[in-house]
């Protein structure tokens, strides 16, 4: 029994030895390292739950301003999950969701069956259904102006709808780009790199500021709505050179073999090429997709209250204002973003994987 | 299909392309002519030499209200390209130290390194801004309690203050002696890796050359010194007064938390392409300069640094656009940059919003377009030759 101690040990000192202390820098590195992860994780720790306040929903819950104030999160809660969504509408957003769930859930099973016909549902009927169901004002629904929308809400609405919306822009921006008609392919080049090199926010200020003009006067169009758009455009462009590098990883025995099959442009581009190059273009496509929904946040700038504008709003009411009270606020906005993205970043990594895998078989 | 009607067929296509393209832009043009008619909102770019009547919190170049708007704009500008610049390098510094920290074969670095990549690349970019901004910065002492680095440097809810070189008269020598001093040192090096290129031998000529170079570097030292003393430059250290600190370079707040969060977001991709660059290269450079007897860091700085580099640049050019694109986020919290002063104050004040959303856009577009052909440039000069 001793030996196996002792030999444990022995394997844990070795281990050490190698790993750790292996030259006199690598020492002075790992006790840098040990350094500063006790002087901010101690601290860290100190302020997030040794010292925090938990209970209670008031501002007077809170009389220390130093330590996280875990109150806050709790009375506005709701706030940042739903926005102003009138409370007893909220069912709604609950059934909404959950509805995504269990159509997108399927589509991150590996050999799901009837995964082929999933996805038109999800990129076509989720937003009319979605709309229908979060705006209202038919089948007896109470109309819910778009204006009392936001939160973590505002978000996942935002990130679904211009994933769905500019997926089959996409496409069709990557096809155009390698078209065989140079009027297509300068149109299609010109439109990705102008609108890839201009930063999201301008992009927003156009669909707000400009758009308006160009419509005409008695034609108004939802602010939300125009964002969306905004967005669409942006990240179809973006999501077009995702897929533009998948086709040209395709081989060109693959075009030649379904031209020789008499397929015709469309016909060989939707049943031979697309299929192939989708799963290629799919870890950039998630990549894309957390960029997309990082980028939800700057829709705050522009007057529409996504989980961080929420936040941000809620930190600045006057009975709670407190650097403690906004530290709590971002970190839990943090938090559920990083959970999202992480999540995302780790399943695309696995995609990646295993594609490789496959390649290699 | 016989290939002559496949191109007639293409010609069609084109030619029914541009007339909806034509048709799209006609229509625009004449909506928004007739919008801005109704609005009684007259076109055209003389806003510009109006007097502009507003502040602008950090200006590179003197603007007051009486400047015009067109001279805000470019303060404003200076102000993207500034924030971008410093904001690029810092991320490069901080994201090579985190890629080669997350190689490092010490276990501690390598996962202290892997845990920062993970938690900063997934949080957004703005978030981070704002913790920077709203917490941090907001939590700093008032004036009177500045945090003190060397009597020289301060740190307090208004920024940051440190010492300013202030160059007095004929600061033109100075810059010319730098500007010698650095073309010396350029050619001498290249005269020295050619003369180690033709002869074969690297040591003993390098370290007399070395020995050589070294001198004539102390020597310009010294004269570059020389120019300083005579030309009177001196410190300028920020003194307290009743209003604060004054003198030094002040950097606001708004600036040192744009500076931090788009550094410490963009270091963590930077420093995903470091890393994957080195384990791109094949492992027989590492076991060749092993068995050569190099040293780590001389591995690293002579053998896999050159090679990673050709891997490293064209997505760092991805990385460096959008970091120079999320500077607009700065709009956020006011720092005075191309967006917040020229589609925030300009427009509120002229409301000529087509020409200064065409004017914002053409910048970012242009900017973006210099950075990609720059690192575009540089990929080319870097790339493996065939005759070496």
């Amino acid at each position: 029994m001793n030996v196996t101690v002792a030999a444990k040990f022995r394997v844990c000192l070795d281990w050490t030895r190698a790993n750790l202390f292996s030259s006199p820098l690598n020492s002075v590195l790992t006790l840098a390292c040990a350094c500063l992860i006790v002087m901010i994780g101690i601290p860290l720790v100190n302020w997030l739950f040794v010292n925090a306040y938990w209970s209670g929903t008031t501002p007077a819950d809170c009389p220390d301003k130093s330590a996280a104030c875990w109150p806050f999160i709790r009375a506005r809660f709701d706030q940042f999950m739903y926005g102003l969504y009138p409370d007893t509408e909220r069912w709604r957003i609950n059934l909404g969701m959950g509805l995504i769930i269990l159509f997108a859930v399927p589509l991150f099973i590996p050999r799901f069956p009837a995964k082929r016909w999933l996805i038109p549902v999800l990129i076509i009927a989720y937003p009319l259904i979605g709309m229908g169901l979060f705006l209202g004002g038919h089948f007896g629904l109470t109309y819910v102006e778009t204006g009392k929308w936001g939160g973590f809400f505002l978000t996942l609405v935002t990130a679904f709808f211009v994933l769905s919306t500019s997926l089959p822009i996409a496409v069709l921006l990557a096809l155009g780009r390698r078209s065989s008609i140079p009027l297509v392919r300068i149109c299609c080049a010109t439109w990705i790199e102008l609108w890839r090199s201009v930063p999201a926010l301008v992009v927003l200020f156009v669909a707000i500021i400009m758009f308006p003009l160009f419509m005409p006067e008695d034609l108004e169009i939802d602010k939300l709505l125009r964002a969306l758009g905004a967005l669409t455009i942006l990240m179809s462009c973006y999501m077009a050179e995702a897929i533009r590098g998948a086709l040209q990883s395709i081989p060109k025995g693959q075009y030649e073999a379904a031209e020789a099959l008499g397929l015709g442009y469309w016909r060989r581009t939707f049943l031979v090429i697309l299929p192939q190059a989708f799963p290629v273009a799919l870890p950039q496509i998630t990549s894309n997709f957390i960029g997309l929904f990082k980028e939800t946040t700057v829709l705050l700038i522009i007057g529409l209250f996504d989980l961080l504008g929420m936040v941000q709003n809620a930190a600045s009411d006057p009975t709670w204002l407190s650097p403690g009270v906004s530290a709590t606020g971002y970190l839990f906005v943090a938090l559920f973003f990083w959970l999202f993205c992480f999540s995302l970043s780790r399943y695309s990594a696995w995609l990646e994987k295993k594609s490789l895998l496959y390649k290699t078989q | 299909m016989t290939a002559d009607s496949m191109v007639s067929r293409d010609v069609v296509y084109q030619v029914i392309l541009l007339i909806i393209i034509a048709a799209v832009v006609y229509l625009i043009a004449a909506t928004t002519q007739e919008n801005l008619a109704r609005l009684g909102v007259d076109s055209g770019i003389d806003f510009l030499w109006k007097r502009a009547g507003f502040e602008i919190g950090q200006k590179l170049i003197p603007f007051d209200a009486e400047s015009t708007i067109a001279r805000a704009f470019v303060v404003a500008l200076l102000n993207t390209l500034l924030l971008a610049v410093v904001s690029i390098v810092c991320a490069s510094v901080l994201g090579v130290i985190i890629g080669l920290a997350r190689l490092s074969r010490n276990w501690l670095v390598s996962r202290l390194a892997t845990a920062y990549i993970e938690v900063f690349r997934n949080i957004p970019s703005l978030l981070q801004i704002f913790f920077w901004y709203f917490v941090v910065l907001r939590t700093l002492p008032r004036s009177a309690d500045s945090i003190e680095f060397f009597n020289c440097i301060f740190l307090n809810n208004r920024g940051l203050f440190v010492p300013a070189v202030s160059l007095g008269q004929g600061w033109e020598w100075i810059a010319a002696a730098l500007f010698l001093g650095w073309a010396m040192i350029y050619f001498l090096r290249r005269q020295q890796r050619r003369r180690n290129v033709a002869s074969g031998f690297t040591r003993p000529e390098a370290t007399e050359t070395n020995l050589l170079a070294s001198w004539k570097l102390l020597i310009l030292a010294g004269v570059v010194g020389a120019i300083i003393l005579v030309a009177g430059a001196h410190w300028e250290v920020p003194r307290e007064s009743r209003f604060g600190y004054r003198g030094g370079i002040v950097m606001m707040p708004e600036f040192l938390s744009l500076v931090v969060g788009l550094s410490m977001y963009n270091a963590t991709y930077i420093g995903e392409i470091v890393r994957s660059s080195f384990t791109s290269l094949p492992r027989g450079q590492t076991e060749a300069a092993d068995s050569l007897g190099l040293p780590r860091y001389l591995t690293i700085r002579l053998v896999l640094f050159p090679q990673a580099l050709r891997v490293i640049i064209p997505p760092l050019t991805t990385v460096y656009l959008n970091l120079f694109k999320s500077t607009s986020l700065a709009a956020a919290i006011a720092y005075p940059e191309i967006v917040s002063v020229f589609v925030g104050t300009v427009n509120n004040l002229v409301g000529q919003p087509v020409f200064i959303m065409a004017i914002t856009m053409a910048v970012y577009v242009f900017i973006s377009l210099c950075i990609a052909l720059f690192l575009n440039w540089y990929n080319r000069k870097i790339a493996l030759t065939v005759a070496l």
